[in-house]
């Protein structure tokens, strides 16, 4: 019981921080910039990468030792492919207005490197419950880039926080002007270094070559 | 040991496993795609909605209301109508029939909003301009979907850019039929007599701005004969049939 | 003509498919180092890119879309909730094939690009592509000009992003930044520099 919990803990610490998949195994950005623009896409999007890198993990984890060895790609593969149209599906039912903001990047979590790098890496020699936990811990680590990303170019960008606007009129009025930089694409590859620059700092892990 | 891993690569057990693994994906997947999808055509249906309710400014650009308010809305205020090329409304739809909604409170017509559906830089535009009853006056622009690049094009959907819409007229002094555009820079930097016919450009988004521009003029002029009508005071009450949506 | 011509231009520079929709960075990021092997990928993704952007057209077209099915009878079926897996296996085969055919002609380019090759199918850059012509409803002509442009523009940022990052490994970058960080930010600079020509009428 105890050693569960703390190997649960110890796979969270990984995914989320020392190994986090953005920042150190550098997975995953492709399509996540996109969706930085504002908070309430970045949250969507990693809700739906962190549950598809989850479950998909997991039953590739339970299938481990029956899928042939010529087409474990391509099963791979369908597998993540059912999950994410299953999630785009559920999207456009539910939060219609969020999900024609993200068009065609809820698709492109198929070939996020995240999911079949896990799948790869993990599930194939872990057991399911492991692999379920290291999805969702990856995935947290890769919410926690992407959502700071979007913190920072909505904020900077648009003055706002989650759609509602917080920098009070008095700093307009003395010469403030939103960063429009911020909302376009370069905006987000600096926030993005200057972020990953910070976090390696932080944990004293300077980046390694792949 | 050997003899298990021979077992799951032979061949017969490949093509067991795919044909297992195919038909599993393709319950689930065909499962989600047509058990959600009268909730997904809802959504879009609803989405146009809000949109044509937008246009008209019976919502606010970045309100929300719950759906049965936008429902009630809707059916007190809208009606689809189609009109045929002389600017008479007419019962169905027939082949080249324009499609439009008015807006009518009560039984007195307040104005109409039109459809607008053009290329834009990279895919399609689409959105609603609504007209005062005085066939000449836009009241209202809205857009529902576009392809353009965020920040730059894609700034035709935020409410700095459609409020300027308001207030602006498609006849000019002469009364010839000058359509309303998207101006390269400023209004302000324009001749005087031209304003009213101009919106302030997107900075970036020069091309964006032409492809609406001419979308725009295109379709208000297909739509000449309505608003025609409605210059001539031909529509003010509600004298055409029931639609139904 | 014009428009095609037009659209070839945009999706290379304005709306390069890497700089301004973020897609494809994986492998960029991986051989940005040696300026040979990011000019053998990058023609790699061009010959992939103008190849899948219309088979996949025809396949939306001809059989998922909405009513696509009615030269066969049924005009009410909508496929086009697999459009995800057929056009990541039709990918999936044609780099394959691909692959098949570099190592038949030019063990040498083979051999430097290996690993890399495989990595194409799973490249964002490529389904993106296909789904972009099916959002922004391109006509047949204008996917294959849109797949030539988005790979055209992706070798121009790979190489420039190779040759960069070879200068670089002259320079003091700081601890932290090396490898990723310092490649977003010259990303981030090339990005400025491609937007550039949003001010260009044709």
């Amino acid at each position: 019981m105890l050693n569960d919990s703390s190997r649960y803990k110890e796979i969270l610490v990984k995914g989320i921080w020392t190994e986090n998949p953005v920042a150190y195994q550098v997975l995953g950005i492709c399509s996540a910039l996109a969706v930085t623009v504002k908070m309430s896409t970045a949250i969507v999007m990693s809700l739906a990468l962190t549950l598809v890198t989850a479950f998909s993990s997991m039953i590739i984890s339970s299938m481990r030792k029956k899928i042939p060895s010529n087409i474990r790609i391509i099963a791979e593969l369908a597998v993540i492919a059912s999950l994410v149209i299953v999630t785009d599906e559920i999207l456009k039912a539910f939060f219609y207005d969020i999900s024609k903001q993200l068009s065609i990047f809820v698709g492109l979590i198929i070939t996020n490197c995240i999911v079949l790098g896990r799948a790869e890496a993990f599930a194939l020699a872990n057991n399911p419950v492991d692999s379920f936990v290291d999805g969702i811990a990856n995935g947290l680590g890769y919410s926690l880039i992407l959502i700071a990303v979007a913190f920072l170019r909505e904020l900077l960008g648009t003055g706002q926080f989650f759609g509602f606007s917080v920098i009070p009129n008095c700093i307009y009025d003395i010469g403030y002007q939103n960063m429009g930089l911020m909302v376009l694409a370069p905006g987000a590859f600096f926030i993005i270094g200057l972020l990953v620059w910070l976090k390696n700092s932080l944990s004293g892990i300077s980046h390694e070559k792949r | 040991m050997s003899d298990k891993s021979q077992d799951k690569n032979s061949k017969k057990n490949v093509i067991i496993f795919a044909i297992i693994l195919s038909i599993v994906c393709s319950l689930l997947i065909t499962g989600a795609a047509s058990g959600l999808k009268s909730l997904q055509q809802e959504n879009m249906r609803l989405d146009k909605k809000i949109n044509i309710l937008k246009a008209a400014n019976l919502i606010k650009n970045n309100q929300k209301p719950p759906k049965d308010v936008i429902l009630k809305l809707y059916n007190d205020h809208i009606q689809e109508v189609f009109v045929d090329n002389t600017g008479k409304t007419i019962d169905k739809e027939i082949s080249d029939a324009l499609h439009l909604y008015f807006y009518k409170t009560d039984n007195k017509i307040n104005g109409y909003i039109l459809p607008i559906n053009t290329r834009g830089l990279w895919g399609k535009i689409q959105g609603y301009l609504a007209f005062k009853n005085d066939g000449q006056t836009v009241s209202g622009f809205s857009v529902f979907s576009h392809a353009e690049t965020p920040g730059l094009g894609g700034e035709i959907e935020n409410a700095w850019f459609q409020k300027n819409f308001k207030g602006k007229k498609i006849l000019n002094s002469q009364n010839k039929f000058v359509s309303v555009g998207i101006a390269k820079g400023k209004v302000k930097n324009l001749p005087k007599k031209i304003q009213d016919h101009y919106v302030d450009g997107i900075s970036g988004a020069t091309l964006t701005g032409q492809y609406l521009s001419e979308g725009i003029k295109s379709t208000l002029a297909k739509y000449e004969p309505v608003s025609i009508s409605f210059r001539q005071k031909k529509l003010k009450a509600m004298d055409i049939h029931q639609n139904k949506e | 003509m014009g428009d095609l011509f037009s659209l070839f231009i945009n999706s290379v520079f304005i709306g390069n498919i890497l700089l301004a929709y973020f897609l494809g960075m994986c492998s960029f990021i991986a051989v940005s180092k040696n300026i040979e092997t990011a000019t053998g990928l990058g023609f790699a993704v061009i010959f992939v890119l103008t190849i899948t952007s219309p088979v996949n057209w025809l396949i939306y077209h001809g059989l998922l879309a909405p009513g696509a099915l009615s030269w066969a009878g049924f005009p009410d079926i909508d496929l086009s909730f697999l459009k995800y897996i057929t056009f990541i296996a039709v990918i999936a085969a044609l780099v394959q094939a691909v692959e098949m055919i570099i190592d038949k002609y030019s063990p040498l380019l083979y051999a430097s690009l290996g690993v890399f090759l495989p990595l194409i199918a799973v490249n964002c850059a490529i389904l993106g592509t296909s789904l972009f012509v099916v959002e922004r409803n391109y006509t047949f002509i204008e996917s294959i000009i849109f797949g030539a442009g988005s790979g055209t523009g992706w070798l121009l940022a790979i190489v420039s992003m190779a040759a960069i990052t070879k200068k670089l490994s002259y320079a003091d970058v700081p601890k932290g930044l090396e490898g990723f960080g310092i490649t977003m930010i010259v990303a981030g600079l090339m990005a400025m520099t491609f937007m550039m020509f949003s001010g260009i009428t044709l």
